[in-house]
């Protein structure tokens, strides 16, 4: 029963606050979190998660059919079980259609609801904001590259058909992991830069996928129906992240044909700086409260 | 965690002080001599469209760097001590436009926390704030099922939740009907007042600013017009009224026969057009104990906010 003499009435209301403030840090994980969430559909209604889910979903049923076949007929797939790098082409599509989705939500929003502005009205400033914007954007992307290769990885592992020795297994998971995030963050900053140049989002979603379609559709007929150098393939953005996980995983019956190294990645690594000039130089171009 | 209880530190006694600012959009310049002293308290301004209202909140805010002279808010210089300065800044936009599906709650939680609010505290006060703009039992409600008017006010609670020193409101009565008007003029009344936040808002509506504001600034050309306390201003246009119960005819006479301009207007004579009261005290005075007339009321002349902006602005 409660003590009738220390009971009393607690009501602080609004008050002027002169406590401790976080630093910019601070603020740059809360965009960070926030906008992981809205990329989930996180504190949202149901019909912001289905999309989010569907596609990570996508991402994830190759590995539980070729671990369920490894199962089931162990020893028959034996010989795939050194093919990690494949498994970024099989979940391309995934991929490609989360960036699609997530990209322009996570950018376009923001500035078509004035949170940008508010954003900037706060200690944070546009490298700041962008910096927690990529950072969310890789890490949600993560989701469909990263962990389902390490979830197939995992799974061969479990069932005895993964690689041999301990040392070996850290080494693919580390590749993994590494080549994860590089795809991550191919897709992430194709898809930031689109949606930095265009303020609707259904337009950025319609660019993002015909921009990886058309580069492989055009780069394909030029190579193999005009006899054009076969280093053009490694402008094929759906091709070229998995060609260079297999550079990565030194697989090569994944590599682009013809294509060197030094081109594969000097292109993925062009790729990413202009992607990312795209973004900076668009968002020095808006101005708020102006 | 670096503290911010630098609420009383500032250097100077101005909360804004601007001195020959100018600032230009490539060839428009929309600033070319800006200088006032804002002091503490409600700062209504005023603009015609296109004035640069907007674009000084940006320089208030380090969000846009001026092309010269010299800001100070807060003490600080926005160009120099953007981040920090914001820190310490709330600030409403005029555009209605909040994220449609995010609960209003969450909204001001998050606009809390990055303005360097821990955690616990950004949900606490968002809470708090959100009472105190009259939405305590909406705050979970998302914002794109709210009214033009309840948005108004979660963006009121986002700029206060964090504690500023100073909120910046653009347009905040903007979209409202009369009754949301005066409640939302009385709830930026109750900060500025009640919870020593200093205020600057800017307002189309002159009723609006000439009912809450302490102080003004007027904007025209780029250059400020008239800047100062309310009161001050509308005595500026100088001359006089006199209310007497008798001898109004006799009093003019007298007055007139001094060279002192007078207009009788029923029972109260205006008198001395654009001369200071000062200047015309002494004439009264003796005119009206000539007269042996009851002087019932002598005082400055009281110009509207409207006549003052209309003359500052266009002259009239």
């Amino acid at each position: 029963m409660t003590d009738s003499t220390s009971a009393e009435i607690y009501d602080r209301g609004y008050r002027v606050y002169d406590g401790p403030r976080t630093g910019t840090g601070t603020a740059v994980k809360s965009v960070f979190f926030a906008s992981v969430q809205r990329a989930l559909g996180l504190r949202r209604k149901f019909r912001y998660k289905i999309a989010p889910v569907l596609t990570i979903m996508f991402a994830y049923i190759p590995a539980l059919i070729f671990v369920g076949l490894a199962i089931v007929i162990p020893g028959d797939l034996s010989g795939e079980t050194s093919d990690y790098s494949g498994y970024f082409g099989i979940t391309g599509i995934a991929v490609m259609l989360f960036t699609a989705f997530v990209a322009p939500e996570l950018m376009i929003n923001d500035r078509r609801t004035g949170m940008f502005g508010l954003y900037l009205s706060s200690p944070l400033e546009k490298l700041h904001y962008l910096v927690a914007k990529v950072g969310a954007l890789v890490s949600v992307m993560s989701l469909v590259t990263v962990l389902p290769s390490l979830f197939f990885v995992l799974g061969y592992i479990l069932v005895g058909n993964g690689p041999d020795g301990f040392g070996n297994t850290l080494e693919v998971i580390a590749k993994i992991i590494f080549t994860g995030l590089i795809v991550a963050m191919f897709y992430s900053l194709i898809g930031m830069a689109i949606s930095t140049v265009t303020n609707r989002q259904g337009v950025a979603s319609a660019i993002i996928i015909m921009f990886f379609l058309t580069s492989a559709f055009l780069t394909n007929s030029l190579v193999f129906e005009a006899d054009a150098p076969d280093w053009i393939l490694a402008l094929s953005f759906v091709e070229l992240p998995v060609d260079v996980a297999a550079r990565i995983f030194d697989e090569a019956q994944n590599q682009l044909d013809g294509v060197s190294t030094s081109v594969s990645m000097g292109t993925l690594v062009g790729v990413l700086a202009v992607s990312l000039a795209t973004i900076w130089f668009g968002y020095q171009r808006i101005e708020v409260t102006k | 965690m670096d503290t911010a209880a630098a609420r009383d530190t500032s250097p100077s006694p101005s909360v804004i002080s601007a001195s020959a600012v100018s600032k230009s959009w490539g060839d428009h310049q929309v600033f070319r001599d800006f200088t006032a002293e804002i002091p503490k308290g409600i700062t209504g301004l005023l603009g015609s469209n296109g004035a640069g209202k907007t674009t000084l909140f940006g320089m208030l805010l380090g969000l846009h760097h001026r092309s010269g002279g010299q800001l100070q808010v807060l003490g600080q210089d926005p160009n120099t001590a953007g981040p920090e300065l914001r820190q310490r800044i709330g600030y409403s936009p005029e555009h209605h436009d909040l994220p449609t599906d995010v609960a209003a709650q969450d909204l001001v939680r998050h606009i809390a926390e990055i303005h360097g609010l821990p955690k616990r505290e950004a949900t606490t006060r968002s809470s708090d704030a959100l009472w105190l703009v009259g939405l305590g039992e909406e705050r979970a409600r998302p914002i794109g099922t709210m009214s033009t008017g309840q948005r108004q006010r979660v963006k009121l609670a986002q700029a206060i939740a964090h504690g500023p020193s100073l909120v910046i409101l653009d347009e905040p009565t903007d979209g409202l009907d009369p009754v949301q008007r005066d409640d939302m003029l009385e709830l930026i009344r109750d900060i500025g007042t009640k919870y020593d936040i200093d205020v600057v808002l800017s307002s189309h509506l002159l009723e609006e600013v000439e009912r809450i504001a302490d102080n003004v600034v007027i904007i025209a050309g780029g250059t400020t017009a008239a800047a100062g306390p309310i009161q001050e201003l509308r005595v500026g246009g100088g001359g006089a009224v006199v209310v007497l119960d008798d001898q109004h005819e006799q009093v003019a006479q007298g007055l007139r026969a001094r060279g002192i301009e007078v207009n009788i207007d029923r029972s109260r004579l205006l008198i001395g057009g654009d001369e200071p009261i000062e200047s015309i005290a002494g004439a009264v005075r003796d005119v009206v104990a000539e007269a042996d007339a009851s002087l019932r009321r002598f005082a400055p002349i009281q110009q509207s906010l409207e006549d003052l902006f209309l003359a500052e602005v266009h002259g009239e």
